[in-house]
């Protein structure tokens, strides 16, 4: 009696018609050595029986995940980005319908200076002039607006918005010390003042395990400007003379300290 | 299950580089995949959702590959199992690392067959259980697989069993099931 193997599930795919025959009636009852054989076995036939397995169970809505993030990078366990409560959306609409930007933002502005560059390159209309607000989450839930260069707990979540004359793209690393930046995401930007969201609403970043400097850059691209990562990169590199590149780079630096959310 | 016309729709956007797609697919299909990741019962809850996430970043790359919209969810279904096992194996000192498993190309993730067909699909699989002698492995595939609201983990402290054991349970019915849809593919009831 011929049992599931490689072999023959080499002969299946292949439609191999004694192989189809034989196993056609074989697998018509229960046979432990087959069925073994399939439960470890990586065959097209995985997705199909998940995907049936788990339509018997009541749907879940993904809400019920918590799951707002799209993971469109392979995420390092110590940083995750993690989403807001929801009365961060209301402090944080407060805070703007009264603010005063001088007041609630703390840029760290690139863009003006470049309105005159003397970069030619793709048309579009002119740079991004940005700024940059961040403001900690401590694990209580409370807020605090920091300056850069602040101190900030490794339990607290960074909460960034951002204000920018005209739409675009961003994107977003950290840099830790002297290492190179690591990308965590890309951003849609809307002129005015908004919180940074993306495809996935996302809008903190996760201090758990780290300690020490961390940067943060957003690097924004006008619809003409190229905006690979690459495009990033160099505008990063560039950051101390950027007229020859395209980009706006704004930067954030944080001082991570192991332990607990910081008094405000 | 067969695939929506939500998801169907979303695969299509995203694959012409709409972004605002790729959230959509994510939100559509997350609990699907961490309910299979949930499984893995040796899986840590950091595991499981490194897995999670590093799945749909293969998907999403490996999207402008796929041909049928409507092989999405099967196929995201498979790259979570491959990177389940593939995490687990890592753990194992004789499991080289160079011996990951590879992603399944999309076109070797057919589409799912109709709705009415799958309806009758999960009858059977309904009645597979049913059929299951009364005893632990059909309580651990029922709260699993038919109440599914607790994880691999969770069955095993609410059972007093290993991890590992449910894990097992889990895998052994469900080559039962793999039995029974390939028996239908070479019969040419799905295909």
């Amino acid at each position: 009696m011929r049992h599931l193997d490689a072999s023959a599930m080499s002969e299946l795919a292949a439609r191999d018609p004694q192989a189809v025959a034989w196993f056609r009636e074989h697998l018509a009852s229960p046979c432990e050595a087959c069925e073994t054989f399939l439960a470890t076995h990586t065959d097209p036939l995985d997705g199909r029986t998940d995907a049936l397995l788990l339509a018997l169970a009541p749907a879940r809505k993904a809400e019920e995940e918590g799951a707002t993030v799209v993971p469109l990078r392979t995420a390092t366990r110590s940083r995750r980005f993690a989403p807001p409560p929801a009365r961060y959306w209301g402090w944080m609409a407060g805070a703007l319908a009264a603010s005063v930007l001088m007041v609630v933002l703390v840029p760290l502005v690139k863009g003006p200076a470049r309105r005159d560059t003397g970069w030619t390159g793709e048309k579009g209309p002119g740079r991004i002039t940005l700024e940059l607000a961040v403001v900690a989450r401590g694990t209580d839930g409370g807020l605090r607006r920091l300056d850069s260069g602040a101190d900030v707990a490794s339990d607290e979540v960074l909460l960034l918005r951002y204000h920018a004359t005209e739409s675009g793209t961003a994107l977003l690393y950290q840099q830790r010390g002297h290492q190179p930046p690591e990308l965590l995401g890309r951003f849609p930007l809307d002129a005015g003042t908004h919180d940074l969201e993306g495809l996935d609403g996302l809008a903190g970043v996760s201090l758990e395990s780290d300690e020490g400097h961390l940067s943060l850059a957003l690097v924004a691209f006008a619809p003409g400007e190229p905006a690979s990562e690459q495009d990033a990169l160099a505008a990063l590199e560039a950051d101390g003379s950027p007229d020859a590149r395209p980009g706006t780079v704004v930067r954030f630096d944080v001082r991570v300290q192991s332990g607990q959310t910081l008094a405000p | 299950m067969a695939e929506t016309d939500d998801v169907t729709d979303a695969v299509r956007r995203a694959t012409q580089g709409e972004s605002s797609a790729f959230s959509e697919l994510y939100r559509l299909t997350r609990p699907l995949v961490a309910r299979l990741v949930a499984g893995f019962g040796t899986l840590s809850p950091d595991e499981a959702e490194d897995v999670l996430q590093e799945s749909y970043v293969r998907a999403f790359r490996g999207l402008p590959q796929l041909k049928s919209p409507g092989a999405f969810t099967p196929w995201l279904l498979t790259i979570a199992r491959n990177r389940a096992r593939t995490r687990l194996e890592r753990r194992s000192l004789l499991q080289r690392m160079e011996e990951e498993r590879v992603d399944p190309t999309p076109e070797t993730v057919p589409a799912l067959p109709p709705t009415l067909q799958v309806e009758r699909d999960i009858e059977v699989v309904r009645q597979l259980i049913a059929e299951l002698p009364e005893g632990e492995e059909k309580k651990t595939v029922q709260l699993f697989y038919i109440e599914g609201q607790l994880s691999a983990r969770e069955i095993a402290e609410q059972l007093g069993v290993g991890k590992s054991t449910v894990t097992m349970r889990l895998e052994r019915f469900r080559g039962r099931i793999k039995r029974e849809l390939l028996q239908r593919v070479l019969a040419g009831r799905w295909d």
